[in-house]
This record gives C-alpha cells, structure tokens and sequence, in this order.
C-alpha cells in the first residue's frame, strides 16, 4: 500500500547520503512530511458517501501535527548520525575536543526527543487517531525513543574515545571504522525507509545488520589477540572493544526502527532481528 | 448455554411436543405450522451465532436500502454497525427485529436467521420477535407514566404474575439505575436526566427478558458523562445479552463492542458490507482500504 501522494525525491543539496561532514543531513528535510502526508488526501470521493466534497478537508489538523512530528523525528535522526560521524572521527582522529562536542550536544537530541514525545500524547489525546494514524504515531514515538538511546551510544563512544586518546596509542581495529560506517548508513536507511514507509527498504535494514555482528566478532578476536599478545594494551583493547560493543548496540536499535516501519506499513509487530 | 426465557411466557403448543424443552418457547400458535423461534432441539447454542445474515437486502419500494449483507452476530457479544449517513445502518439494524415491517413499503430478500430461524418465515410473530430482540433509540423514550410503571408495562403487557416488585427492582438494578431512583419510584420517567431516561429505557426493554438488545445511537442525545456511563452498562449487560449498536462515534464503536461491521454505500446509494472484523484489529489495522478511509476520517 502506498502512502505517497508524490514520489520523494532524492535532494542534493540537503544529501542523501551519510554524514559525512559536521552539518546535519536530515533524510526527509521540511519537505519530508509532504511526502509522508495522507493517501487520497486529494481524493475525498473514494469512498462514495451522501455528503459532498466541500468544506474543510477532513483531518488537516491531524495530518499537520504528524507532519510537524515527523519532520523532528527525522531530524533526531539527522543529529544522531552526525553525532556518531563525530564520535567515529574523534576516535579514529584521537580528537578529544571532538569528542566533547559530541558529549554536549547530545542534550539537544535529548530535548527534541521529549519534545517528540509531548507532542504525540497530546495528539494521541486530542486527534484520538486510528488504524495507520495511531500506528504512525506509535512509530514515530518509538524511533523517537530509540534515536535518543542511539545518541547515548554516540556519547559513550566520544567518552571511550577521549579515554583513549589519553593512552598510549595502539593500532585501530580496522573493523571499527567499517562498523561506524555502517552504522551510519543503516540508520539512514532506516530513517528513509520511514519517510518512504517502506516496508520492503526496512526489512533490508534489519537483514543488513548481520554484516554489523560480523564485524563485531571480528574485533572481539581482534581484541582478545593483541590483549593475549601484550597484556599493556589490555586497556585501549578492551576500550576499543567496547566502541566496538557500543556500534554493535546502535545496529540493533536501528533494526528496531525497521521494525516499526514494517508494523507502520502492515499493522504486524515482528521481530527481525 | 440455554437461551434465558421469562418464566411467564406462554410456551406453544405445550401438550403433545416433544421436542420442546422447558427453555424453549416459540411464537403464539396462532398460526398453523407456526416457527419455534428457538431452535427445538438444541441446549447447548454456545457456538452457534444468534443472528446469521444471508445475502441480506432491505428495500423502501423500489429503493434498495441495503444490499446483499451476510455476517453473523456471536452470542454475548457486543457488535458495532459503523458507517456513513444514509449507508443503512439503522435499516440493517431494524431488520434484526422486523422494526421495519412498521414502514408499507419495507420488504426484504435473503434471510435473518435468529438461533437457525429466518425471522421472515410467514410463521414468525413479529411481536414475539421484538420481546426477545428489544430495541433502545436515539432519544430516550420513556412512556409518560412513573418510572416504576416503564419498567412494568412490558411484564403486564406480557402477562406477568409474578413479584412485579422485584422484576422492577432486578431491572432497573441491571441497567444500573437502581440506586438513583429507588426513593422515588413513583415519580414521573420524564423527569430524570438524559442519561437516567436512557437507562429506564434500557431497564424497560430488560424487564420482558430479551435475548438480544438492539441499540440505535444510544448516547447520540446524552452529555459525554452519561455516555461513558451507558458504555459500561452496555459491558455489564453483555454478559447477559447480546447486544447490537448502531453508532456514529467510532470512538465508542471502538471503546464498547468486541466485533466492528463496516457498511458504506454503493454508488446505487444501497448500504452493503465492507469489513467486519474484531474491533482491536479493525481500528489498528483494518483490511480494506475504504474502512481504512472511513475511520481515520479521511472520508468524504
């Protein structure tokens, strides 16, 4: 079932890729909740009735307030991905100061978070949705909670990253940028697969994030070598070893936005990863 | 489980039939081959449904009202009929207990089988029908008499000899009135509230013992405090009846009923069946497209 009224497409200018730079890539910038408004919201005479088609159309007071949320979901989206760009090159750059922007500016995903959360009770209470509305709502509350919980990985990653980069270096783990790469591609496929509710783009996310655990294992052996090898590099190791833990977590939260969009798209709630 | 009968209803054809048990009870014998509204032979109707549609159409002359509506009605349940002005929700509803034979030029085809019975069969009493399928309105309507008297003209009517004492209190304590009225009994059923008056109304079509309470936009005329308070009488007297209601406010379709009936209408403007289905999946995730429209009120 499509829910577009107009084919999202792909902005240049805004970047549809991972971030890449410090400047957040919201997926679905402003236009974005266009794209996600109502089927048939042009089309009132689908269903025959008596009455005609005249007057206020019916819900443009809803369907702006999910605009409204969704565009803040999806800029959630857009800070935490640039959070976890900054948290991999503090890592990989030994940036402390890197890191402690990263640190700060996760209050403001925190606050766009409860502001997310407000604003869907008090459309829940007032717009009393159904059917695909509440489940969008539900949703966008969901991924709100689970993007907020992805910052704090970002977070824990900067913190683990100054930690390192006040010992003695070791070689990176060459898995670990790969992981945060990925990480960050995933959580932007998730978050366009949710503009777009694509159940079909969702479901490969969640496939994708076995590719995550892969390379998961293979910097837990990594680790375990070189703690084996030379037990003065038990620390950084095992720092590095929870950056890698930390990425491996985010995959799944990231999963869990792809399984909101698959009960967003077909009412079904199912675990897929 | 049995159907629950009023003790003091005439059973048919009492002598020489067998097959009748003390919990059956058919219509008066006042034609020959009269239908047994209960299924005879049956005792345990658990499973069955008590109403089952088939290719049910309802016609006002040459119009056709609703078309080719088949669904069943479960026992204990309470089913919710949803949709559109003029989508023939309350001519579905008013088949139920052959209300519309009042109008001339109704007439119906398929069939309304109530406990395996089509309530159209030549033989059926449509009066004995409306006892056991009792009907509440849009506007509470209390007779001009006492409150005691609402809830007791059914009974006499019928020709109860029992406690009418007790049958008036049984009753109104079921539709949950009881407490507010018992002082004052004798005071007229006009000068309750809204919400009261529904209720006597509720008590009224309770004190005959029906099997099935049929409700047309009952909370439609009560403020929203007196209507959370039929919601939860409707819950109550569930596990007792079966209960039918026709509604505008999807919110109460949704709050109050176990199963939720769609019906909109044709471009012939005949009301006909969308989806039925359980109410929590109606509402979360419904199948079609247009109920989708329609509840989320993307409609019209």
């Amino acid at each position: 079932m499509s829910h577009r009224e107009e084919p999202m497409t792909p902005d240049p200018a805004k970047g549809t890729g991972p971030a890449e730079t410090g400047q957040p890539t919201p997926v679905g910038p402003a236009g974005a909740g266009t794209a996600g408004s109502r089927p048939n919201g042009d089309n009132p005479a689908a269903v025959p009735g008596d009455a005609p088609a005249t007057g206020p159309r019916p819900r443009a007071t809803l369907d702006s307030e999910v605009r409204t949320i969704k565009d803040d979901v999806l800029r959630l989206g857009a800070l935490v991905e640039v959070a976890l760009e900054r948290a991999g090159r503090a890592l990989t750059d030994r940036d402390a100061d890197l890191a402690d922007r990263v640190r700060w500016d996760d209050a403001e995903v925190n606050d766009l978070q409860r502001r997310v959360s407000n604003a869907i009770a008090v459309t829940l209470a007032t717009q009393q949705p159904m059917a695909r509305d509440l489940r969008e709502l539900l949703a966008l509350y969901h991924a709100a909670a689970e993007l907020e919980r992805m910052g704090d990985y970002a977070v824990n990653i900067a913190k683990l990253a100054q930690q390192l980069a006040s010992e003695p270096e070791i070689p990176m783990f060459s898995q670990i940028p790969l992981m945060e790469r990925l990480c960050r591609s995933q959580l932007h496929a998730a978050m366009r697969a949710l503009v777009d509710v694509s159940e079909a783009d969702a479901r490969a996310v969640c496939a994708n994030d076995d590719e995550l655990d892969r390379l998961y294992d293979a910097v837990y052996r990594s680790a375990m070598e070189v703690m084996q090898a030379d037990p003065s590099r038990v620390p950084q190791a095992t720092h590095l070893l929870f950056v890698a833990h930390h990425l491996e977590r985010l995959g799944d939260r990231v999963t869990n936005i792809g399984e909101d969009v698959v009960y967003l798209a077909t009412g079904q709630i199912e675990d897929l990863n | 489980m049995s159907i629950k009968l009023a003790p003091w209803i005439r059973k048919p054809n009492d002598a020489g039939d067998g097959a009748m048990t003390e919990q059956t009870v058919g219509v008066a014998p006042r034609e020959k081959g009269a239908v047994n509204l209960s299924s005879s032979t049956s005792t345990d109707i658990g499973l069955e449904p008590v109403f089952e549609l088939r290719d049910f159409s309802a016609y006002y002359g040459s119009f056709r009202a609703v078309r080719q509506i088949s669904f069943s009605v479960e026992r204990n349940q309470i089913t919710a009929i949803i949709g559109p002005s003029g989508c023939g929700k309350s001519t579905l509803l008013r088949s139920f207990n052959r209300m519309n034979d009042l109008v001339p030029s109704a007439r119906v085809s398929g069939e309304v089988l109530y406990h395996g019975v089509n309530l159209y069969d030549p033989g059926v009493d449509p009066v004995e029908v409306r006892r056991r399928i009792g009907m509440v309105f849009q506007k509470p309507n209390p007779f001009p008499k006492s409150i005691h008297d609402n809830v007791a003209f059914g009974p006499r009517v019928a020709g109860y000899k029992g406690d009418m004492k007790a049958l008036v209190e049984e009753s109104l304590r079921r539709a949950a009135l009881w407490d507010e009225v018992r002082d004052k009994l004798n005071t007229p059923g006009t000068s309750l509230s809204g919400g009261q008056q529904q209720r006597l109304c509720i008590a009224r079509a309770i004190a005959v013992e029906p099997d099935v309470i049929l409700m047309d936009e009952p909370c439609s005329a009560l403020d929203p405090i007196a209507t959370l308070r039929i919601e939860e009488l409707m819950r109550e007297l569930r596990e007792n009846y079966t209960i039918v209601i026709v509604t505008h406010n999807m919110q109460q379709a949704a709050r109050v009923s176990d199963t939720t009936a769609f019906l909109t209408m044709g471009d012939d403007r005949a009301g006909y069946l969308v989806e039925m289905a359980p109410t929590e999946q109606l509402f979360t995730r419904p199948a079609n497209p247009l109920t989708e429209e329609y509840i989320t009120g993307r409609f019209g």
